[in-house]
């Protein structure tokens, strides 16, 4: 269980290559290192502008609309011709913010969630850095979201940016402690905190994935973290810190332009983590369902699930209206995080006999 | 080895420069970012010193912990129009002399620490700590983290006192 | 006991319609969507709809009945008395045209789509269409302009009854002077009257 040396792909690609011979191994670790940042940060990029326009048409299909049908086939190009818009648009800082601050603020909560990409066990051999302490690495990482969202709504200098500053921050605070419980249950279960390893504790078709295997309180702690990472992740319904109706856009009024769409992206790619993280805890990461399917490589399963868990996001967010504040306590102290604490200890006894 | 204490070198001063930033800051709320920094330039430390599980929960518990919290004081506490939130310069004589006697007594302890200086010519291995702080934590030092955990669930039973309503 | 029970029949329900509401917003994705694609697709407007207005100024006898029934005053009109050579020729309901229309506005920036124009007209030249799509750049695009004369036959018209005017004035105050020629026996009529 205990590894001696941390994996990395990137690492192991450029030693590869004996063009970068000369270079110190330090030297060749941050080269990967900045490659992998820029993959992902594409990763990010690219699964955004797809998220958003599958988003845009689930919305409207539910709504028995359309969606956007103009720009390309069934508008496929509308979040790229956004962007672009967004890319151009003039940056305005308005008068009597602080600066410094309003200019850190969307490149901390942008950075928390493409750091978190490092640990994710894409494929049996492909892997940023198998960190040993992974799924903590996880949670350290994305605790960094709340200053960064409090530093936004500061220094905007706006009543609506420090109210929805103040309900993230008190919300993701909150719902860290049902997402680390259930993280515990994943954990307990495989015995280990890397995130390899515990993909690998579920080896062997999909009644061994945590959610099934450990039948019901694998199941409990699936769907404990499933809603509470929508919490974390301020998506619908758990929106409150940016809820249209209430406080226009909350943090991210003064936003715009670039700086507003590297929120938008933030976003994006926390649904993406967030579907991962729940895919390697819970649904057997890059495993195959059935022995006989072994054949599909598994970086293609670890997205088919991650895309099915942002496609149950998004089914959500259309269907369910937004909670009230003390629904939302209600919800984190009172019901989650007591079952997180059975399912912890179900799990407990399920590996002591 | 020269990039990687060039890499040290540059967490140092990070660690250093926003903790210098976070006492000479007049604007309670740069103080509050930079002890972020600070806090974690001190987890990029410990991943120096081969402390991965400690770094991971210097980071959840700091920055996660203490520093939300001290930012929700800040953000409770001012007006949102009045940016002057400014820390005053008040008791230098007792400040300047505590300082000092803090600075003494960690320098003895530095100097006293038998510290074991790991030979630079071989490649260290590096094996991950999060099992035996666990181990640890549940044979020898049992006691204090029982305690530990009592103490935690005291505090959390008096903030739900407090915070309960009078006529409950 | 019966709180604990509460509590869990809240959960029970609150997954129960959560689940509810996800098979019907499943369902719905997979619905026929209601949406016209406008510009490409559209629905019929129903035949008793009120939109442009236009003026078949042929027909029009130039009665001013519109422009007094107007509640928005869109309508202007000019009138000019057929000289005794021209002909107009008749409307469609049999009436003679009697007046020129050198000018016959409609201001559809003011226009109200009352449809209160449309019912005195004595000819129905003036009728709403089907056109709703006339928006422009410039306001006053949106005055239509009906007359079928050139703005070269509205000058010579113009000439022409400013003449006429000239020439009814210039007899008035013939008959004035007649009249005041002969002051004696109107004053003595008159004289005689009192």
């Amino acid at each position: 269980m205990i590894q001696a040396e941390y994996y990395n792909i990137f690492v192991k690609i450029i030693d590869q290559l004996a063009v970068l011979d000369f270079l110190p191994p330090v030297w060749k670790f941050i080269l990967a290192s900045v490659i992998a940042a820029l993959v992902f940060f594409h990763v990010i990029a690219i699964f955004a502008l797809v998220a958003i326009w599958v988003e845009r048409k689930v919305a409207g299909h539910i709504q028995d609309r359309l969606g956007p049908m103009e720009t390309g086939w069934h508008g496929v190009l509308q979040t790229l011709a956004d962007a672009i818009k967004l890319l151009i648009k003039e940056d305005i800082i308005a008068g009597g913010i602080d600066r410094r601050l309003f200019v850190l603020a969307p490149v901390i909560v942008f950075m928390t969630a493409l750091a978190v990409f490092v640990v994710f066990p894409v494929g049996e051999n492909f892997i940023v850095s198998d960190l040993n302490i992974g799924i903590l690495y996880i949670v350290a990482i994305s605790t960094l979201v709340v200053p960064g969202i409090i530093m936004a709504g500061w220094s905007s200098n706006n009543k609506w940016s420090l109210f929805g500053a103040m309900r993230s921050a008190a919300q993701i605070v909150s719902y860290e402690v049902p997402v680390g419980l259930a993280i515990v249950c994943a954990v307990m279960a495989a015995g280990s905190l890397s995130m390899q390893t515990i993909v690998e504790s579920q080896a062997g078709g999909f009644w061994n994935w945590f959610i099934f295997s450990k039948f019901p309180f694998g199941f409990i702690a699936f769907f404990i973290y499933f809603v509470a990472s929508l919490a974390e992740i301020n998506r619908t319904p758990f929106d409150l810190p940016e809820a249209e109706s209430e406080i226009v856009a909350g943090y991210m009024t003064e936003y715009s332009g670039m700086r507003w769409s590297f929120f938008f992206l933030a976003e994006y790619g926390n649904m993406l983590a967030v579907g991962a993280i729940a895919t390697t805890l819970f649904l057997g990461g890059w495993q195959t369902p059935i022995s006989l399917l072994s054949f599909i490589p598994g970086p293609v399963w670890f997205t088919a699930k991650t895309m099915f868990l942002v496609f149950v996001h998004i089914w959500l967010r259309w269907t369910l209206p937004r909670l009230r504040v003390d629904q939302l306590m209600y919800m984190c102290w009172k019901v989650l995080t007591p079952f997180a604490f059975v399912s912890i200890f179900g799990i407990g006894l399920w590996m002591t006999f | 080895m020269i990039g990687k204490d060039i890499i040290f070198i540059i967490f140092a001063v990070i660690t250093v420069g926003s903790a210098a930033l976070v006492v000479f800051s007049k604007k309670i709320i740069y103080a509050a970012f930079s002890l972020m920094l600070s806090l974690f330039g001190v987890a990029a430390l410990f991943v120096f010193l081969n402390a991965d599980f400690l770094a991971a929960v210097q980071v959840i518990v700091y920055v996660g912990g203490i520093l939300v919290l001290i930012l929700f004081g800040v953000l409770l506490t001012v007006k949102i129009s009045s940016d002057n939130v400014i820390s005053h310069l008040s008791q230098r004589i007792w400040g300047s002399i505590a300082a000092v006697g803090m600075f003494v007594l960690i320098f003895i302890a530095i100097t006293r620490t038998n510290w074991t200086i790991l030979d630079k010519s071989e490649d260290v291995v590096y094996y991950p700590q999060s099992e035996a702080i666990g181990i640890q934590l549940l044979t020898n030092y049992i006691l204090p983290f029982e305690v530990a955990s009592i103490l935690l669930l005291a505090a959390l039973i008096g903030a739900m006192f407090l915070v309960r309503p009078e006529n409950k | 006991m019966q709180s604990v029970n509460q509590y869990f029949l809240n959960i029970y329900i609150a997954i129960k319609s959560v689940l509810i509401g996800m098979s019907i917003t499943f369902r719905h994705l997979f619905t026929k969507s209601v949406t016209v694609q406008y510009p490409r697709e559209r629905l019929p407007i129903p035949g008793t709809s009120r939109n442009l207005l236009l003026n078949k100024i042929e027909d029009c006898i130039g009665c001013d009945q519109c422009v007094r029934v107007c509640p928005v005053n869109c309508i202007t009109m000019d009138t000019i008395k057929v000289f005794p050579e021209d002909d107009l020729g008749l409307a469609s309901d049999g009436s003679k045209k009697r007046l020129w229309l050198p000018r016959f506005d409609i201001d559809m920036a003011k226009c109200c789509y009352c449809g209160l124009c449309t019912y005195p007209c004595p000819t129905e030249c003036l009728i709403m269409t089907d056109e709703y799509e006339y928006a422009t750049y410039e306001r006053n695009d949106l005055v239509f302009k009906f007359t079928d004369l050139d703005p070269i036959q509205i000058a010579e018209l113009k000439e022409k009854d400013h003449i006429r005017s000239m020439e009814k004035e210039k007899k008035k105050l013939e008959t004035a002077k007649q009249a005041a020629a002969k002051p004696g026996k109107n004053g003595g009529k008159s004289g005689e009257g009192t």
